[in-house]
């Protein structure tokens, strides 16, 4: 078999049992990076010569007795905002189109220690905000069930990489939706777990109060298990929570009985439109998908019960007031001595933060209290809330707008604002491309989360579904 | 749609802002212009004097 076609946990299974090599595994993603990603750009830079070196002291350790760590030869990528020792990262932009940083990421020196492979560094939207734009050193990636669509952003890269088998799972980031968007329309699993659950340290920020880094995977079980080697309290980022860690793989079950799920319609059924305009109802094939995914939950032992919140918008723009508020202060400088550097998408949109007062942020900061309150009163009555990811399938590429990040309804940013995990999971398809829905929990409830996460996937087949690019390649003759 | 922002008014803001912009992006921020304007008026509302904000000061550890 296709080493590549292994989810996270059935490949570090094979390893563990010296059924499969760490050198066969890399090699086999990167003959796929070779031959595939030329049509989808999901990789700035693929590491041919460190992934392999990697994979034969792995598989020296192996022989030698010390194979060790849950990821042990597990070939990853991360997105090119992640800061990687000696390895360009470029954050998306011409600003740092030749940057080489001394240090890496946290996060990666903890995916590192528990034995994954670096394989290369995925697109992203420039400094996680502006694209898909055409004039950036980088071309959009697209989207792996049909390569005329958009795979969302920002952590485009990461979410079309592993959609497309070209690793085994990625890092992303998301300030407003950007893991959870990218894995709702590439059709795999993604976790914006809890503000302070996993180290923010060397990743470019967007805005430091928003953003969240977290895996893109194609299983759930596998995001327990990158979730388990990220997790931790990290001194050195001032957001950095001390938690206790739990067992994520543990938490995974095939039944709900017990669990209390709180259902949020209201979000994509009436404030979508009230709030963002007529473009913005649901597809008709994503609410009988969103009702679907429901009734599953309750034939696994979930009670559900209607939940009501806010207006969407009330969440979704105190979300962007600040996220503009902090990226326009961290960008401004370079903004007024060399916007050229900028492509289109990311300076109009960041630049928008210069016409906001210091009393709009405040207030916004004071509504995000009050929303945060909110979501901890709902969840005194229920153990997860589900509502809607994307309520429709990807656009075409070339048809995505500029101001859509203020235009659409945003229906990850509540998460964002309250800082509670969420994880997107798919719930179907519409013209052939992916459709999902969001679990999410109370702060530091990713356990819970993945639990309804992973027994909605074993009762569903969506997440065995793979785009045809995905296919193992034809042997060599 | 709301109507965008007059050249003149926003020729100000973004004077008073220090940016520089050509005529492309400073058409283009104009016409965007109206989100700054619609989230300011969604986060602005009769509060109590004591609903604090999200975040606090906190003394940083070293």
């Amino acid at each position: 078999m296709d080493p590549s076609q292994l989810t996270v946990a059935e490949a570090a299974r094979a390893i563990a049992e010296r059924r499969l090599s760490p050198v066969a595994l890399v090699e086999a993603y990167l003959a796929r990076i070779d031959a595939l990603d030329g049509e989808l750009h999901s990789f700035v830079l693929v590491l041919h010569e460190a992934a392999r070196q990697a994979a034969r002291a792995a598989e020296q350790a192996i022989a030698a007795g010390h194979a060790g760590g849950p990821l042990f030869g597990i070939p990853i990528a991360l997105k090119d905002i992640y800061k990687t020792r000696g390895v360009r990262t470029t954050a998306g932009s011409r600003r740092y189109q030749h940057h080489v940083p001394q240090e890496d990421a946290e996060s990666w020196v903890r995916l590192k220690s528990a034995g994954a492979i670096l394989l290369g560094k995925n697109e992203t939207h420039e400094f996680a905000i502006g694209g898909p734009d055409f004039g950036l050193p980088f071309p959009p990636a697209r989207n792996p069930w049909n390569t005329a669509h958009y795979p969302a952003g920002s952590s485009s890269g990461s979410a079309v990489a592993v959609a497309a088998g070209l690793c085994a799972a990625a890092m992303g980031s998301d300030t407003g939706g950007s893991i959870r968007g990218p894995a709702a329309y590439c059709g795999i699993v993604g976790l914006k777990p809890t503000y302070g659950r996993v180290s923010r340290r060397g990743v470019f920020p967007l805005s430091y109060t928003l953003d969240h880094c977290g895996p893109l995977t194609r299983t759930v079980e596998d995001c327990a298990m990158l979730m388990q080697a990220l997790a931790a309290y990290d001194p050195l980022d001032p957001a950095s929570a001390d938690v206790p860690v739990p067992d994520y793989r543990a938490a995974l079950g095939p039944r709900l009985d017990g669990m209390t799920i709180g259902v949020i319609r209201h979000f994509h059924e009436k404030d979508a439109v009230a709030g963002f305009g007529p473009d913005n109802a649901p597809s008709a094939a994503y609410v009988e998908a969103f009702e679907r995914a429901c009734r599953t939950l309750e034939s696994l032992g979930a009670r559900l019960v209607d939940l009501q919140l806010s207006p969407l918008i009330d969440y979704a723009d105190a979300n962007r007031l600040i996220m503009l508020a902090e990226a326009y202060a961290l960008h401004e400088r370079d903004f007024r001595e060399q916007p050229q550097m900028f492509g289109r998408h990311m300076f109009a949109r960041v630049a928008l933060g210069a016409f906001l007062s210091a009393a709009d942020y405040v207030e916004a900061t004071r509504q995000r209290r009050e929303l945060c309150r909110e979501f901890a009163r709902a969840f005194a009555a229920v153990d997860v809330v589900v509502s809607a990811n994307a309520t429709g399938p990807a656009p075409r590429l070339d048809e995505v707008p500029l101001w859509g990040v203020f235009e659409r309804a945003s229906y990850t940013a509540p998460y964002n604002l309250t800082g509670a995990p969420a994880l997107s999971v798919p719930i179907g398809f519409e013209n052939g491309l992916p459709l999902a829905f969001q679990i999410a929990g109370p702060p530091f409830a990713e356990a819970a989360v993945l639990r309804v996460g992973h027994a909605f996937e074993q009762a569903t087949e969506f997440h065995r579904q793979r785009p045809a690019i995905a296919a193992p390649l034809p042997s060599p003759r | 749609m709301a109507e965008p922002i007059s050249r003149e008014r926003f020729a100000l803001l973004v004077e008073r802002a220090g940016l520089t912009l050509d005529p492309e992006r400073f058409e283009e921020l104009r016409q965007g212009y109206r989100f700054v304007e619609r989230m300011a008026r969604t986060v602005r509302r009769r509060r109590e004097r004591d609903a604090e904000p999200a975040h606090i000061f906190v003394h940083p550890q070293v």
